[in-house]
């Protein structure tokens, strides 16, 4: 046993040692949670998504400069892992080399090791100019990333000069290193003897080993840790992008805790999307309510969450539960969790695949039912979806009032939805709110014109609860869905049109849980089907410059962006134009998540922020596709002073208008 | 201590009030049932009360139809520990309904201090929590906006004409009607609303505390609505024509000047 033999069994072991059990830790804390994880299905796609996304990097392309650097250091790496394990089989046994895999083969092995080093090098400095020259805001400051740039590149430099060493005097390792030889050529001009060559060889391989063995112990303290659990979180994440809410079961009597009070109450994959999180910045450069000066940023949620979980490591280890500290702190205030707009642009964002708003809801659950701590002014909303079946307050017998003399039946007038075309779902705003009346007044319009058989249910219909259920009243969401289902389900429906994309989610991705399965479309949709099978045709002209503002749930939330900008593409003489966030990243109006009915008395308003980038494109129409986004940029436009240059028009207004 | 708190079912402040076949009172078919605003008011300071003093507990009452157990649930959701249900006819007056909520109150549930909301939104009569304290000849005060509870004795500030209060001193057992701005009423967490499902609720006839029909004093006979609102009018033209209009309509048609 020689003297390196030795001393690398007594460092590796050590920094291993060191390293699994910080990782064991890691595992046992993930093991404690007691949330209830989602259960995964669908391998296949699951296999999909580790070509596509980890060794892709598909989502972390999508920011092109650091998305290539990235994508430069992750293949580095791994390829250079290979050569490091060899250096670790040769230090312990000298004749563990990988020959054995044909000449031809190691010596593209070699060469790979020179070609990514310098890859990994390169994207380095790429990141490190990012970060130093001009970082950008939501990058943040954090000496984990300082430390793993020096880390990285140094590493990159001490195999350089390692296999440059190494070269010396060996002519097939100095033609398959093809970069480090000419750093070679420089070492042998300074005129080294064999033996200093293979002194250097030897430092640098030990300074590379013992860099590599203590990145080893710093991974799992570290945002590094993301090396290792980004992956599977990826593999693990939400497939298909339109989902609802988990649903709770409030039969099962063994359940006494309603979302998410401690750490603990969070499921094992909920502490993996922690331990994935790198504090790139995405989340937070999308977020509404951090660029509108909210104290919610998403990404500074997972890592305080994370700071919680390291800080309640050995009270979940030893099954202390109830010396676990609460979820809401300093850091997770209460105003963290209801800033939330629940737009989902912090997900679509993220290259790691977290769920940040699950999280927001479970901590909402808890404080709202629970602990029944919620903005006081979200409580008459409530009592008014209890008595009324509306979050405003009117009365129930008024809801089908907008109707009167359109012409439109409801079900109970035809006792049946079998003979329909489809169930025309009115909503609350559409039902009560004056504004949003009239833009069903002209979806019935359109619908009559295409000549559909519809009904609504009038007076039967009720809030659909996706705002209790935003705002963590699962109860009262639940209590609404079953009365609505059972009054569709008791006139047999199938397939329900509505201008609602909250409502549209409900009851096509959140209803079926409770026995609740229809069709569902969005009028934006509906409206494009109509136009494309010539049923209607918008041919009077609209001489308009035309803005959509994307409603989140329609777009992240249920990947419709195309539908409303064909309706809206097919009206004679509308030039669409876009706003700088658009689709994918389109900032939210400010309603979704309960907020509609919450004072935004924090920041900025940001139906204003948006309003503001309606204007900037110059339109004079600025085309909504639901409700809530309707109120919001209405009221942006007469905050701005801008009534007379911009109108706020929903798609079905500008169809019914233009045909 | 024995906290105790009466509340009436009202119907929901956003129904359309229809009358029912004979004009002697509203239809209740289709009405949305809500626990009256001001008696929140009252089931919240009970709580905040037993909260602060350990031991306590909290009756609620209500007299009426079986439909008002929906009521006393919704108290219990909010923290109380019992409730008793004492049957009323739907045409109960206030004197009846006093006579029964005290008979009540002697029978099952003597207690320290006992609320009410200082009216219900439906009749708004104003009438049940003096005489409740009449029949059971204790001290009252009306229209309690403040509440500081003393050893033996309770301080109410209430609220009089000209936007003044004023603090009035009650001995214990006492009876408190509640105006907004005692307190803001909570919203129940879900594990008391599961609690409160199966919490028994008494019941207590009104032929065991001596109540009959002959203590309904007055009957409705020709119950109406108010006539429709008018629309506004807007009055057009210069200021001076403007002002010599509204002085002639006020003068002429609404009769004010």
């Amino acid at each position: 046993m020689t003297w390196e033999t030795l001393a690398f069994l007594l460092v590796a072991g050590t920094a291993f040692g060191i390293s699994g059990y910080k990782f064991s830790l890691l595992y046992k804390v993930m093991r404690a949670q007691t949330g209830k994880a989602p259960t995964f299905k669908d391998w296949g796609a699951r296999i999909g998504q580790l070509f596509i996304n980890v060794l892709g990097q598909k989502a972390v392309l999508q920011s092109r400069w650091v998305g290539t650097a990235h994508t430069m250091i992750f293949w580095g790496f791994i390829v250079i892992t290979i050569g490091t394990l060899e250096q670790f089989a040769m230090t312990l046994y000298s004749g563990a080399s990988f020959e054995f895999i044909g000449e031809s083969a190691y010596y593209a092995l070699i060469w790979s090791q020179d070609f990514f080093t310098l890859l990994v090098l390169v994207g380095v400095l790429m990141a490190a100019a990012r970060r130093y020259l001009n970082p950008p805001k939501y990058l943040g400051q954090s000496s984990d990333a300082n430390f793993v740039l020096i880390f990285t590149g140094s590493l990159m430099v001490s195999i350089f000069l390692m296999n440059a060493f190494h070269s010396l005097g060996n002519p097939w390792f100095k033609e398959a290193f093809f970069i480090s030889s000419g750093i070679g050529n420089g070492i042998a001009s300074l005129g080294f003897t064999e033996e200093q060559s293979h002194t250097g060889f030897t430092v640098f391989k030990w300074i590379h080993m013992l860099l590599v063995l203590g990145f080893a112990v710093f991974i799992p303290g570290s945002k590094h840790l993301h090396i290792i659990a980004a992956g599977p979180n990826t593999v693990l994440k939400h497939l298909p992008l339109e989902r609802g809410m988990k649903s709770i079961n409030f039969e099962d009597e063994t359940v006494t805790q309603y979302g998410a009070a401690k750490i603990t109450d969070f499921s094992w994959k909920d502490a993996l999307d922690l331990y994935s999180c790198t504090e790139c910045g995405r989340c937070e450069s999308l977020c509404p309510a951090w660029n509108t000066g909210k104290p919610l940023s998403p990404k500074s949620l997972i890592v305080d969450m994370k700071k919680n979980l390291h800080a309640n490591k050995a009270a979940i280890i030893a099954g202390k539960s109830e010396e676990v500290t609460p979820l809401i702190d300093a850091n997770v205030t209460e105003d963290v969790i209801w800033a939330c707009t629940s737009c989902r642009a912090c997900e679509v964002a993220c290259p790691v695949f977290i769920g940040h708003t699950d999280k927001i809801y479970d901590a909402r659950r808890n404080l709202m039912m629970m602990e029944s701590k919620f903005p006081a002014e979200v409580q008459p909303v409530f009592k008014n979806m209890e008595t009324n079946g509306t979050p405003w307050a009117f009365s129930a017998s008024d809801r089908a009032n907008w109707a009167q003399g359109s012409d439109v039946k409801t079900l109970a007038d035809i006792g049946s939805a079998t003979e329909l075309d489809a169930v025309l779902w009115v909503g609350c705003a559409g039902s009560y709110d004056d504004r949003n009346k009239s833009v069903l007044k002209s979806f019935v319009n359109v619908l009559h014109k295409a000549q559909i058989k519809f009904a609504i249910l009038g007076t039967e219909e009720q809030c659909t609860g996706d705002a209790a259920r935003r705002i963590g009243n699962e109860y009262l969401f639940q209590t609404l869905a079953k009365m609505n289902i059972e009054t569709l389900n008791r006139y047999q429906v199938k397939r329900i049109i509505t201008a609602c994309p909250h409502c549209f989610n409900t009851l096509k991705n959140e209803y079926k849980d409770f026995g609740g399965d229809y069709e569902v479309i969005h009028h934006s949709t509906y409206l494009a089907k109509l136009i494309a099978e010539g049923r209607i045709k918008p041919a009077k002209e609209m001489k308009e410059t035309v803005t959509f503002h994307d409603s989140c749930y329609l777009g992240r939330w249920n990947g419709i962006y195309d539908a409303p900008r064909t309706t809206l593409g097919a009206v004679k003489g509308v030039n669409l134009v876009e706003m700088k966030q658009n689709k994918e990243t389109g900032l939210c109006c400010g309603a979704g998540g309960g907020r509609m009915w919450m004072e935004e008395t924090i920041g900025d308003r940001i139906n204003v922020k948006r309003t503001e980038q309606a204007i900037e494109t110059g339109a004079s129409v600025v085309a909504t596709s639901c409700p809530f986004c309707m109120t919001m940029i209405s009221d942006g436009v007469k905050t701005k002073d801008k009534v007379d240059a911009m109108r706020v028009m929903d798609i079905a207004e500008i169809v019914d208008q233009t045909t | 201590m024995n906290l105790l708190v009466c509340i009436k079912q009202v119907p929901d402040t956003e129904t359309k009030i229809k009358l029912n076949g004979d004009s002697t009172g509203i239809d209740p078919a289709g009405i949305k049932w809500i626990v009256s605003p001001y008696d929140e008011f009252a089931i919240e300071e009970a709580l905040r009360i037993k909260e602060k003093n350990a031991g306590s507990t909290v009756t609620v009452l209500s007299a009426g139809p079986d439909r008002v157990v929906d009521a006393l649930r919704t108290a219990l959701a909010m923290g109380a520990d019992n409730a008793v249900h004492v049957e009323l006819p739907e045409s109960a007056d206030s004197f009846m309904a006093a006579k029964a909520l005290a008979g009540a109150i002697k029978k099952e549930a003597p207690a320290e201090l006992i609320f009410f909301g200082k009216e219900a939104i439906d009749d708004g009569a104003a009438q049940v929590p003096q005489l409740v304290a009449g029949f059971l000849g204790l001290p009252g005060c009306t229209v309690v906006c403040g509440l500081e509870y003393g050893s033996g004795t309770v301080t109410a500030k209430r609220e009089i004409e000209g936007g003044s209060f004023e603090k009035v001193e009650l001995p214990l057992p006492a009876v408190i009607a509640a105006h907004k701005g005692l307190n803001e009423p909570r919203y129940a967490t879900l594990p008391n609303i599961m609690k409160a499902k199966k919490k028994e609720v008494k019941a207590v006839k009104l032929a065991d505390i001596g109540v009959s029909q002959a203590d309904q004093k007055i009957k409705l006979k020709n119950l109406q609505l108010p006539p429709p609102k008018q629309a506004g009018k807007k009055i057009e033209g210069d200021a001076a024509t403007q002002a010599k209009t509204l002085v002639d309509f006020l003068r002429n048609e609404a009769k004010v000047i």
